[in-house]
């Protein structure tokens, strides 16, 4: 395996830097186009006076020109500035770490288990390509990544939350617990996470094995897999050593934008199990008009999905050397 | 939920479609506010002044036979509160935490009279131009400071002056205080009040809010915030949490909770599991969609109570030469006819499953004697015929035979209805009065909306470009001053939805804000609400019930209060709760 040519790392990079700057600006003009004032949103407390208005416009730079508030916007975002919530006049940075977080443990395990499963749930599909196994595993997929999330969500509340009680149906935590040691809190976060877990893992799942599963099926007609075979090496060995590395690249970009998820969050699942989450916030951040956190979180949405596809653009090249020599 | 100013466009939340309109149910931008405030219906006749100046000195709110608990309360609600400021809140939410834990002069029974708060006792002068208020001997702040009357002057004068947060419009008539000792205080009107602001205002702890001037406090967080009352914000984990907790130094009664819990649900039908689950003690909020699945549930009881809000059609009367509404809804005829094509029952059954009355006037059923029954004879409901007789009085005939009438001019009566996508049973209600229209010769054409773009829609006032709406009003107060103040000519650019301006409403307004006598107020206010109501720029279609649920087994003792056990002008309930065995 070969490093990417400096030449080539830095074309890449100054393609994310132009792709991130339009981004900022497109990011930054698509809050002003939008109908609706926010301004004229909070001012509905009743009956604030004009002055009171302004102060308001004042207090949040809304007063001034596009063109300036383009360049505070710039200047401020150069020093990691993100504002203040409009509804939570709180910074938006502080507020977007901690759902970030929420939003990152719950997807963590949901990610490990779905690529983990879907690989090796499509790899024996198109092992076993044309059996009934086969035609099972398509169709359980098609079936399960068709569900709608929120309502899969439901299903395991009525299941596993109230007709056999295993598992609490709302929440990161216990309200008003408190805990004798990390592990009891470890232990609480974990339980209320089996079920967000769980109703994501069988909706995503079925994704990654079609996509695993298609892309071996191309592999494995290749001659070298025939070569492979004629050698004599066994067929585990034929499939894992020089079917799936080969097979890996859609599911490489699949994971990549799987990732990007945990910026946007997962809104049905959060919203069914009421969990703290970046998709609750930026639903409710829609609702009351938030611009400073949409914008913060649309920047780091995009941020992420740049730099995914950048990481997984560099993956390629690792794992294939076709791309490597283009 | 009640208390909220403005346009509380989500509303009831009917069956919104439960993932995509998660919190809908009352993130709406609808402004808290203030609380309550009314000398009590026409039943506590004899003038705020005398009724209440012989109220107990120093004796806590209601009696209650239980002492303090170690037990939580855990509450459940479908959105959050925005800010611990009260002087920047605009949701419900953050308004119900902070009526806990600041107090105000005066508060509310849970028979909603006035009580006793932080003023043991108070008189109004005979000439109703100032009130004076005996404070709570020994009554701190959570940080251990005395409360003294300079606190209430501070409070009072830094929202009149810098005009902070909805509490402003309580304070036009505010001239100032005098403060002859620490626990007295002499609130000064240009006016009489014949609703006291002292039943709306959270008094502020001078030493910790006068460190900051208007801006600051604009963008104040308070996140630790410093009361009188009979809890502290012990926590609150945005997007999930805010726990409170008793405060032992309370001056009056301690509270019998030794904390209350509010949790956070995304999903209307997982609260109601949670609920039956026993996760939960109380659902601020029970949707239609889910209310049949909990009344029959174990434990749990639901409560269908009156509210002090209405939802309603509005036209665009504006008289600015920049409206582009159809200007063919300035004529009264045309709205009359509308509103007596509508089926309002039917209104209530259908799109309300039931759960509220038919409405009327702006004066909801819920504020009780304030509320005027309409003369038969005076009344536009369920009438088509009556609609038709109008049109073709005034003219609006159909000229072209296309099933719709024109006016003289030819101008078809052909209107455009906007309405909030995620309020379902506004939706519902607007294809009912469209088929309603249609049946008497006028077109609408309904659209739906999300909530701001609606808000932004109506409220501009420069060139507003719509014809009808469908939404909603909940009173702030627990008096008609509110709902009567919303179409005025000098709200215009405020809480006037419909721009309707008309001087004659608007003196009788001022008069009736004056009038201390209730049963001359009375009068005032009902001659108020059949003037707008023949007028007719709202039809008025219902006043919606409110819908709460609670578990019987973890505490006992709930008051059905009408406007709600919780979410409502009093706090008592959750003083007095006890724990169930």
């Amino acid at each position: 395996m070969r490093i990417p040519r400096p030449g080539y790392l830095a074309r890449k990079l100054a393609g994310v830097a132009a792709t991130l700057f339009a981004v900022i600006t497109f990011n930054f003009l698509l809050f002003r186009i939008l109908p609706g004032d926010p301004i004229r949103l909070l001012a509905r407390a009743g009956n604030l006076s004009p002055e009171a208005i302004d102060r308001l416009r004042q207090a949040f730079g809304l007063d001034q020109s596009l063109p300036v508030q383009y360049v505070l916007y710039l200047r401020n975002l150069a020093t990691g500035e993100l504002g203040t919530s409009l509804t939570y006049r709180r910074p938006v940075v502080q507020i977007l770490a901690e759902r970030m977080e929420n939003t990152l443990i719950l997807l963590a395990a949901a990610t490990v288990i779905v690529v983990v499963l879907g690989v090796l749930f499509g790899v024996i599909a198109a092992a076993r390509r044309g059996t009934r196994l086969d035609s099972g595993t398509v169709l359980t997929s098609l079936i399960f990544w068709s569900l709608p999330t929120f309502w899969v969500g439901l299903i395991f509340v009525f299941l596993l939350g109230v007709y056999f009680p295993a598992f609490p149906i709302s929440g990161m935590t216990t309200p008003g617990a408190t805990y004798a040691t990390p592990f009891d809190a470890f232990w609480d976060v974990g339980r209320h996470l089996v079920l967000p877990t769980l109703t994501l893992a069988l909706v995503d799942v079925g994704q990654f094995i079609l996509i695993t599963r298609s892309s071996l099926v191309d592999v494995l007609t290749e001659d070298y897999m025939l070569t492979a075979k004629a050698k004599g090496l066994s067929r585990r060995r034929v499939i894992w050593r020089h079917g799936v590395p080969n097979a890996m690249l859609p599911i490489v970009t699949a994971t990549a934008l799987y990732v990007s998820l945990i910026v946007g969050g997962t809104i049905q699942v959060e919203t069914v199990f009421s969990y703290p989450g970046m998709g609750r916030l930026m639903y409710d951040a829609v609702l009351r008009r938030d611009y400073p956190v949409l914008e913060a979180s649309f920047l780091l949405f995009a941020i992420v999905v740049i730099f995914a596809n950048f990481a997984s653009d560099l993956l390629y090249r690792v794992l294939d050397p076709r791309v490597r020599n283009a | 939920m009640t208390r909220t100013m403005g346009p509380r466009i989500a509303a009831i939340a009917a069956a919104a479609v439960f993932v995509a309109a998660a919190c809908s149910s009352s993130a709406t931008p609808a402004p808290g506010s203030a609380a309550p405030g009314s000398p009590a219906a026409s039943a506590a006749a004899s003038a705020l002044a005398s009724a209440l100046a012989s109220a107990p000195a120093a004796s806590g709110p209601a009696a209650s036979a239980a002492g303090p608990s170690q037990a939580t309360l855990r509450v459940g609600w479908g959105s959050e509160p925005d800010t611990m400021n009260p002087l920047t809140t605009y949701s419900t939410e953050a308004t119900e935490v902070l009526q806990l834990i600041y107090d105000k002069l005066i508060g509310y029974s849970t028979d909603l009279e006035p009580q006793p708060e932080l003023a043991a006792a108070w008189e109004t002068a005979p000439d109703g131009l100032s009130t004076t208020y005996h404070l709570r001997p020994g009554a701190t702040w959570q940080d251990g400071q005395p409360v003294t009357s300079e606190d209430v002057a501070y409070t009072f004068k830094t929202i009149k002056d810098d005009s902070l947060g909805a509490y402003a419009q309580w304070l036009g008539d505010y001239v100032g205080a005098d403060t002859p000792d620490p626990q007295t205080v002499v609130l000064k009107y240009a006016k009489p009040q014949a609703f006291d602001p002292a039943l709306a205002i959270p008094i502020l702890p001078k030493h910790i809010w006068s460190t900051m001037d208007a801006k600051a406090i604009q963008t104040f967080t308070n996140d630790q915030p410093v009361g009188s009352g009979p809890f502290k914000l012990a926590e609150w984990k945005q997007g999930e949490t805010v726990t409170l907790e008793r405060n032992d130094a309370f001056w009056g009664k301690p509270a019998v909770p030794a904390r209350i819990i509010y949790i956070l649900y995304g999903s209307e039908d997982v609260a109601a599991q949670a609920l039956k689950n026993g996760d939960v003690d109380v659902l601020t909020e029970v949707p239609p969609t889910v209310w049949d699945g909990i009344v029959g549930a174990t434990n749990v009881k639901a409560v269908q109570l009156p509210s002090f809000s209405f939802h309603h059609i509005g036209f665009n009367v504006s008289e600015d030469p920049g409206s582009k509404g159809n200007p063919l809804l300035k004529d009264p005829v045309i709205r009359q006819a509308l509103s007596a094509a509508v089926d309002r029952n039917q209104l209530v059954q259908i799109a309300l499953a039931g759960k509220g009355t038919p409405g009327s006037t702006l004066v909801p059923a819920g504020l009780g004697e304030w509320h005027l029954d309409v003369p038969t004879d005076k009344l536009l409901d369920a009438n088509p015929e009556k609609a038709k007789q109008l049109l073709d009085a005034a003219g609006y005939t159909d000229r072209n035979g296309d099933g719709v009438r024109e006016s003289a001019d030819g101008k078809p009566l052909e209107f455009r209805l906007i309405a909030i996508e995620s309020t379902g049973v506004d939706v519902r209600a607007a294809q009912l009065f469209r088929d309603a229209a249609a049946a008497v010769g006028i077109k609408l054409d309904l659209a739906t909306l999300d909530e701001n773009t609606l808000g932004s829609t109506v409220y501009n006032t420069t060139d507003p470009d719509w014809d009808i709406f469908v939404w909603g009003w909940d009173s702030a107060v627990h008096d008609p001053d509110y709902m009567l103040g919303v179409p005025l000519c000098s709200q215009i650019g405020g809480n006037n939805d419909v721009f309707y301006c008309d001087e004659t409403y608007d003196a009788l307004y001022a008069q009736q804000a004056t009038t201390l006598d209730p049963v001359a107020r009375k009068a005032l206010v009902d001659q108020m609400q059949q003037m707008f109501y023949d007028a007719a720029p709202y039809i008025v279609m219902w006043y919606q019930d409110k819908l709460q649920a609670y578990r019987t087994d973890t505490w006992t003792g709930w008051q059905d209060v009408p406007g709600g056990i919780v979410f409502n002008f009093t706090r008592d309930n959750y003083l007095n709760v006890t724990p169930g065995t």
